[in-house]
């Protein structure tokens, strides 16, 4: 990579999308940061330079998820063109013309899952899993961190990295017991063969800057400095903040400024926060002053005082407790895997219950890693999935991973043509995702046609 | 009869229109230390014989302001900021006399903190102990609210009496804290001079016996009558590439998408148009090196021209950046490119064997035959301007856009048409066009075409309303503009607000007859949702009398 200086910025605030006209996923979201952003002038500094964003392709969108019925259903031209904000950034950045870039961009994708039946926590198609395997199949990058940074526990992100030994996945969010989508808690760590690279830390409800910063400082920067990877990417939400409708956390702007400066991602994508006046022109302005390398000791809210960043000594204690049992974890990864390796048999099995509480619909799924001694393995999802505006729908998918052994390729590719043509099954559609040839498949049972993507 | 007298860095231009026939035109050396005299001189030798009582118009297009600021004679000027949170000013280079104030304005225009009087007291008697003359106030989100910057400019005025003060929503009601800094900035350290000038330049015309309306041409390419510039002195800088646009807008004057090539002695300037429309720059005109508030068209200048020396450096063949007197072909010592098209079109344009002998010196150095070398040079000169016009294009396409069908239906554009303007467009442009693939076009006028632009550009008018229901507040973008609007406003209301403000203002500017020739740029409005219910609208409303020519423009024959 050349060397530059520059922060690339996408900022595409799609005044013309809303899911409902008083949703908080609304045109009015990102209007008072275009306001600061427009009226501090920053996109006219030497160290920011402003990219179009561009309309995700169809495989960029297959390269991660199963959509059901098909993709146009689930990507509309506003997530095709968020995503695509994306994509344009990880260009810039992999041809050098930036040292890392910012996609302000809605709609949002972080509760996006593999499969994808409807909406979920605002979400239909999951931007960062996007652009990690466009950069992986065409860069051929491979070891890539997402530290997920808003306060709902990114759920989609761990789905789809849940078996992939090769991405660190670190999601701090408010505990799930007392938010959407209540889950991430310590103990989810990752399929057997990935232990230890999906890392979740559930704060008390009130958490401050110093908890935040305090968590950044003692667990996710020395696991970063262990796992050393090729890129670092920020899930930034911005719902942490005091002010948050839809949360009860206590980060303020200069915190998520320093929360930046000190993660340095080389890519980071907005997700949610919903605060859209006194939080997020601040928020964005903050992380921006902070991947550009500028000061900003000057930004703050209108209300902001310096005590609101200290943190309470009980909740501090309980942090301390979870960074321990995480890091403890993470040093044990290689333990747990080769363990895992000698109890499990050929397959690993566990079914799931997916609730999309946007769209309404009740998903009932089973996945099967077939598990390798030479590769990643390949994954089997069956998926069923029932709404009351989407009615019935059952697939099977295969997914190969990129890094998949030649005979895992083969036994996934035979498995799709054998189903394919047999004519008496449950499923309406089948579906192969083929990484390594990077071409996806969805066969309709009821049309008798073939997608090739 | 249309008056357009032209300013550029060498010579002056003008050219004297009527009823679809050019008159006369006129060209002298510009004297760059008394700019009036080669503006008079033009102007006397365009009008000899003429009766003045047929002048329906006058319009100058000037470099003085670029001038001024180019050898550093602008007036000091004391900068009083109220930036309120955000980026740290004190980090990013200033201005050399600035004053940081506490206060805030919010995106909203509430006032989040207030403005500490002893240190506004404070700050007037530093800048009286200084000795200035001159102040800019500029508060960030004024254009929402200028409460602030109000009570700063009196308290400063009360302290200093004879301090001249120009305050930021006055200049521009953009949002953009930087560029209105820069642009109030240097309206205070020019305003003086450039009235001076322009009063001595009605004054001369006056004294001839005209009392017509007298214009200046703006960067945005539309005109605005003298005494409004009086009050926005930095909208003439870049008007000479402005005057250049229109010129070749005036002589196309249809729907094709054109990039306008301005081929000077030194300096070439590319310019585009859409669709019939001229692009402006989406930063604004950038004065002494900073982005301002004012528009200009999206203008590229590149360090080559007919005039460029032609070089062998020992391992390859240079043009340019500077300029070694005229072509040998006209008289010149040194080889140009020229002398190059001269050379290869068997001298069509001038004195073939001095372009010969000329060519000569340099080809033996390079060990190429004239041929050879003549080829070279029109290569290195077409290349570099086909790479710049093919970047302006793509810079274009690549300009952000914040909605979905702005991304959507974005097109990739390609010129259909090359422009010529200059003297010495006619040799460069047809090859160029050929090497783009499209239409070529060197109008008989094109040496003139910028003095014409200036004579039959009509005058603009540019205004932005933003309303916010919840507050009941609206502002305008121009003079500082607020009111009150109804809680149940509607885009209708908005926008029927925003053509009353046009015309009233259209009327004051002494241009009230262009005002029915509006169109709206912007229509955008937000519901301001809390909770889960409306609670009012936000509107913003852009309207506009765009660039074009004067209804008295009937064409010109070539």
């Amino acid at each position: 990579m050349k060397k530059s200086d520059k922060t690339g910025l996408v900022f595409f605030p799609a005044f013309d999308w809303a899911i409902s006209p008083t949703h908080p996923e609304r045109e009015e979201r990102l209007l008072y940061t275009r306001d600061q952003l427009f009226e501090e002038g920053i996109m006219d500094l030497p160290q920011i330079c402003q990219y179009q964003p561009r309309m995700a392709e169809l495989k960029d969108i297959a390269r991660v998820h199963f959509c059901v019925p098909n993709i146009e259903a689930q990507a509309t031209e506003a997530h095709r063109i968020a995503a695509g904000g994306a994509l344009v950034l990880a260009d810039a950045l992999m041809a050098g013309e930036i040292k890392n870039g910012f996609a302000l961009i809605r709609p949002p994708g972080h509760h996006a899952m593999r499969v994808a039946h409807g909406n979920r926590g605002f979400c239909n198609i999951n931007n960062e899993p996007i652009m990690v395997e466009y950069l992986r199949q065409k860069y051929g990058i491979e070891r890539i961190a997402i530290v997920d940074t808003d306060v709902h526990h990114g759920d989609g992100t761990q789905d789809i990295y849940w078996h992939d030994p090769d991405v660190l996945f670190i999601s701090f969010h408010q505990d799930g017991r007392t938010l959407y989508p209540g889950s991430g808690f310590t103990d989810e760590i990752g399929g057997p063969l990935a232990q230890g690279m999906t890392l979740n830390v559930p704060l008390p409800p009130g958490t401050t800057d110093e908890g935040i910063l305090y968590v950044l400082d003692h667990l996710v920067l020395p696991v970063l400095e262990e796992f050393q990877p090729e890129l670092i990417i920020n899930s930034a939400g911005q719902d942490n903040h005091y002010t948050d409708p839809l949360a009860n956390m206590s980060f303020t702007a200069r915190g998520y400024a320093k929360l930046n400066e000190k993660l340095a991602p080389d890519l980071a994508v907005l997700e949610g926060g919903y605060s859209i006046e006194t939080a997020l022109p601040y928020v964005n302005m903050g992380i921006i002053m902070a991947m550009a390398g500028l000061d900003y000791s000057n930004l703050y809210e209108p209300d902001y005082h310096e005590e609101f960043s200290q943190e309470d000594p009980l909740r501090l204690k309980r942090l301390e407790q979870i960074v321990s049992e995480l890091s403890k974890v993470f040093a044990r990864r290689k333990e747990l895997v080769a363990a895992a390796r000698k109890k499990l048999g050929p397959v690993y099995k566990r079914s799931r219950y997916i609730h999309y509480d946007t769209d309404g619909i009740q998903e009932q799924q089973q996945e099967t890693l077939v598990l390798c001694s030479d590769c990643p393995g390949y994954l089997l999802i069956e998926s069923e999935a029932m709404g009351q505006l989407h009615g019935y729908n059952k697939v099977y998918c295969i997914s190969l991973p990129l890094k998949s052994c030649p005979r895992c390729q083969g036994q996934a590719r035979d498995l799709y043509t054998k189903m394919r043509h047999s004519p008496y099954n449950e499923y309406h559609y089948l579906y192969l995702q083929d990484r390594p040839e990077d071409v996806y498949l969805q066969y309709d049972y009821i049309t008798d046609k073939e997608r090739i993507i | 009869m249309l008056v357009g007298i032209d300013v550029g860095g060498t010579f002056t231009d003008g050219v004297l229109y009527h009823e679809g026939k050019i008159i006369k035109t006129a060209k002298y050396p510009t004297a760059t230390e008394k700019l009036q005299d080669s503006i008079l001189q033009v102007f006397d030798d365009l009008l000899a014989g003429v009766n003045e009582q047929e002048i329906e118009r006058v319009v100058l297009s000037t470099t003085l302001v670029t001038n001024l600021l180019a050898a550093g004679k602008e007036e000091k000027v004391a900068l009083v900021l109220i930036p309120g949170p955000g980026l740290n000013l004190r980090q990013l280079p200033l201005f050399p006399a600035t004053y940081i104030l506490k206060g805030a304005i919010d995106f909203r225009g509430r006032i989040t903190e207030p403005l500490v009087h002893a240190e506004v007291e404070e700050v007037a008697a530093q800048i009286k102990a200084q000795g200035f003359k001159q102040a800019a106030v500029v508060g960030k989100f004024s254009s929402r609210n200028h409460e602030h910057e109000e009570q700063v400019a009196q308290i400063l005025q009360t302290k200093i009496p004879h301090l001249q003060i120009v305050k930021g929503h006055e200049v521009s009601g953009q949002l953009n804290f930087l560029r209105r800094m820069v642009t109030a900035y240097y309206t205070a350290a020019t305003k003086n001079q450039w009235a001076g000038f322009a009063q001595e330049i009605e004054s001369a015309i006056k004294k001839r016996g005209i009392h017509c309306p007298l214009h200046i041409l703006k960067a945005d390419g539309g005109t605005m009558p003298l005494p409004v510039s009086l009050k926005f002195p930095c909208e003439t800088v870049f008007s000479g590439p402005a005057a250049s646009v229109m010129g070749a807008f005036a002589l196309t004057g249809d729907n094709l998408t054109s990039v306008v090539v301005d081929i000077g002695g030194t300096t070439s300037d590319l310019a585009l148009i859409l669709a019939g429309e001229p692009l402006h720059a989406s930063r604004g005109a950038r004065i002494n090196g900073r982005y301002s508030s004012v528009r200009a068209f999206a203008v590229r200048s590149l360090a080559l021209g007919g005039d460029s020396a032609v070089r062998w450096t020992g391992k390859e063949i240079t043009l340019g950046p500077d300029r070694l007197g005229p072509a040998a072909c006209f008289g010149g010592t040194a080889a140009t490119p020229t002398d190059a098209v001269n050379f290869l079109e068997g001298g069509k344009l001038g004195n073939l064997s001095q372009s010969r002998a000329a060519l000569a010196k340099v080809a033996q150095e390079a060990k190429l035959t004239e041929e050879e070398l003549a080829q070279t040079v029109m290569n290195i000169f077409l290349g570099r301007l086909e790479e710049s016009i093919k970047e302006m294009f793509l810079a274009w396409e690549q300009e952000p856009a914040y909605r979905i069908w702005e991304i959507v239906n974005k097109k990739k554009v390609r010129a259909e048409r090359v422009v010529g303007i200059g003297a010495a467009a006619k040799a460069f442009v047809p090859a160029l066009a050929k090497r783009l693939d499209s239409q070529s076009f060197v109008h008989t006028y094109a040496p003139v075409a910028n003095a014409l632009g200036a004579a039959v550009a009509r005058p603009t008018l540019s205004l932005l309303l933003h309303a916010d229901t919840r507050r009941q507040v609206y502002d305008l973008n121009v003079e500082g503009i607020t009111g009150a609007i109804d809680a149940k406003a509607q885009m209708e209301d908005v926008k029927a607000l925003a053509v009353k403000y046009l015309q009233e203002i259209a009327r004051q500017r002494g241009i009230g007859q262009y005002a029915d020739r509006y169109e709206f740029f912007r229509e955008e409005q937000f519901n301001m949702v809390r909770g889960w219910s409306t609670i009012g609208k936000l509107f913003d409303v852009g309207i506009q009398i765009a660039p074009g020519v004067i209804n008295e423009f009937k064409g010109v024959l070539a």
